[in-house]
């Protein structure tokens, strides 16, 4: 048996569009306008367990949603292959959709004007599900995402947090095997965004649901997944489990050098050393082990700057993943 | 049977929707009673001018043949044309996208629940007030009167769901659709009987009603004319007409647009 719930094949995806051209004349641009293609996905290919939670990451414009929508059948690749659950998502949208959910964070699925049991039965009879089992699995569901306080309430009328909730909740009212939720923390507050990445870890957890996120948010990343894709101008650069992702600019370390009194010179730094950011209070620089070791630069920068106290540590997440795209940007 | 099933819950939950904005059903009420009250008395004053016939047709007839296309117009399927172009400007078609449903029966069933709440109770108070003001015309008592009223009246509605479908789908290549909707929603209004009876029609003007969509998709409001009795298989049959041919510009150009699908974010 296929252990993979999502295999990616040599997936591209372009978009063409019409552009004015301003030298032609306007009866050239009406009815041979010039036609200009963007690559929004390059020849990707990946693979995804049953039960992984994978995190798909980039800057914007990199063709993150674009693959989730083709993940989903809403977009048709211009080339390449995507099996999911063993259907081709432009072959068999509607019965694909009965084997994942989705959530799309900037956009609600939910009824407005009504409570939130009122979507969930919506979408059980939409997912085709008997009425027994509806109301079964919308007790499990109020239960699991803890809606009973604003059950009755207009979805409208529910905080950003609640909503997101229950928008999860909508999108797992069939016991789907895969979820893809493209940036579902987006516009959510620290206490709202952990407790909705709980209520993932649980359901990957207790129904093994494969989990496929984009998220711009590092938190998500680090406390939800276990494996991240990078993806920048539409190609995979970096596909890896999430706690190798630190790792990956270990040869660069931190120090922070806080002034004893006031920095009011800034001289130039040896080689291996270099400036991260800099005031008169504290000063940081970032330190190429290749190049120098930590004890060696401790000594020079002593040597350079009278301070009352110094920190030295790794990159964060956040940190790590702006370098690689940085990097992946100047490559190009 | 789970399309049957789904229609029927999107008609039960927009119904639930719209009995708790009572609101809503006012302004349509006033909305309806504003634009065919009027109607209806400057008709009356016109036809007492003539001496109450014009063109062998009474106010009695008119009157009623206007109410049809108000009535008809409270259903709002016309605006099927501006919800595609709404999911497709807002993105919101990924989410429909990624349900296990048709896109165009759901939005043609939503539509039609949307505005059947308001249809039901504007048309039965109307048609109470209306029979208590003017009566009824002889041709509303006949046997077949009611019977055909429905067939022309779903035929109506399909057409009209077909009409401004075609004029939604064009969202998916043109960013505003807004001019191409009201070319044929004037067509609709004009050729459907709405500004001025289909019965006081020019002759060449009443073909063209008669034989377009446009005009087809309002054929309720021939019913009350003695005509109707002859002729309603004729016009029923150029409503079926233009249904197969709409459901087949429907059809192709979904599947071409499906293709087609660009949102932002990709």
């Amino acid at each position: 048996m296929n252990s993979n719930s999502i295999t990616v094949s040599n997936l591209t995806k372009k978009f063409s569009f019409s552009a004015r051209n301003s030298s032609s004349g306007w009866l050239k641009n009406l009815f041979s306008p010039e036609t200009k293609e963007i690559v929004a996905v390059n020849d990707i290919s990946f693979s995804v367990k049953h039960g992984e939670r994978i995190a798909f990451i980039g800057p914007n414009g990199a063709g993150k949603s674009t693959t989730i929508k083709m993940l989903t059948g809403i977009l048709f690749p211009t080339s390449g292959k995507v099996n999911i659950l063993g259907f081709d998502p432009t072959k068999d949208r509607k019965k694909l959709a009965y084997q994942i959910g989705t959530v799309f964070g900037q956009r609600s699925q939910l009824l407005p004007n009504l409570p939130i049991t009122d979507s969930l039965e919506f979408f059980g009879v939409m997912y085709d599900m008997p009425e027994k089992e509806i109301k079964k699995r919308i007790a499990e569901l109020v239960e699991l995402f803890d809606l009973s306080s604003f059950i009755t309430q207009p979805v409208r009328k529910l905080s950003l947090g609640q909503r997101m909730r229950a928008e999860v909740a909508a999108s797992l009212i069939h016991k789907p095997k895969i979820i893809l939720l493209d940036e579902p923390t987006i516009g959510l507050d620290v206490v709202a965004k952990k407790s909705l990445r709980d209520l993932l870890l649980k359901i990957n957890k207790e129904e093994n649901t494969t989990i496929f996120l984009t998220s711009h948010d590092v938190g998500d990343i680090e406390s939800l997944c276990d494996r991240t894709i990078v993806i920048n101008h539409g190609v995979v650069i970096r596909d890896l489990p999430t706690q190798d992702l630190a790792k990956t600019f270990v040869y660069e370390k931190y120090i922070d050098l806080v002034a004893l009194s006031n920095f009011n010179n800034f001289p130039e730094l040896p080689e291996g050393i270099r400036y991260s950011s800099k005031d008169k209070n504290k000063i940081t620089v970032v330190v190429d082990i290749n190049k120098i070791n930590v004890q060696e630069s401790l000594k020079k920068l002593l040597d350079l700057f009278e301070v009352e106290d110094i920190d030295v540590y790794n990159a964060d997440l956040e940190t790590v993943i702006r370098h690689i795209y940085e990097r992946d940007s100047t490559s190009n | 049977m789970k399309e049957i099933r789904l229609a029927t819950k999107i008609l039960k939950t927009l119904v639930k929707d719209r009995i708790q904005y009572l609101d809503r059903l006012v302004v349509d009420t006033i909305g309806v009673i504003a634009r065919c009250g009027i109607l209806l008395i400057l008709y009356w004053y016109v036809f007492k001018l003539s001496n109450g016939v014009i063109n062998g047709t009474t106010f009695l007839f008119a009157a009623w043949s206007i109410f049809f296309y108000f009535s008809f117009s409270v259903l709002r399927l016309r605006d099927i044309s501006r919800e595609i172009m709404k999911d497709i400007q807002t993105g919101n078609v990924e989410v429909l996208f990624s349900k296990p449903i048709s896109y165009l029966s759901y939005r043609m069933w939503w539509q039609v629940g949307s505005g059947i709440y308001s249809f039901v109770v504007i048309t039965l108070l109307a048609v109470v007030a209306l029979f208590f003001i003017i009566g009824l015309p002889p041709t509303m008592t006949i046997g077949i009167f009611i019977p055909t009223l429905i067939l022309t009246f779903f035929c109506g509605a399909i057409l009209s769901l077909f009409l401004y479908t075609i004029v939604g789908l064009l969202s998916f290549w043109i960013e505003d659709i807004n001019p191409v909707f009201w070319i044929v929603d004037k067509a609709v209004m004009i050729l459907g009987g709405s500004y001025l009876p289909v019965a006081l029609f020019p002759a060449f003007m009443f073909k063209i009603a008669l034989w377009s969509p446009f005009g087809a998709s309002q054929f309720v409001t021939h019913t009350v004319y003695e005509t109707w009795q002859t002729n309603w298989y004729q016009l029923v049959g150029i409503q079926l007409f233009w249904i197969v041919l709409l459901g087949l510009v429907v059809y192709f150009m979904f599947e071409s647009a499906k293709k087609k699908v660009s949102v932002n974010g990709g």
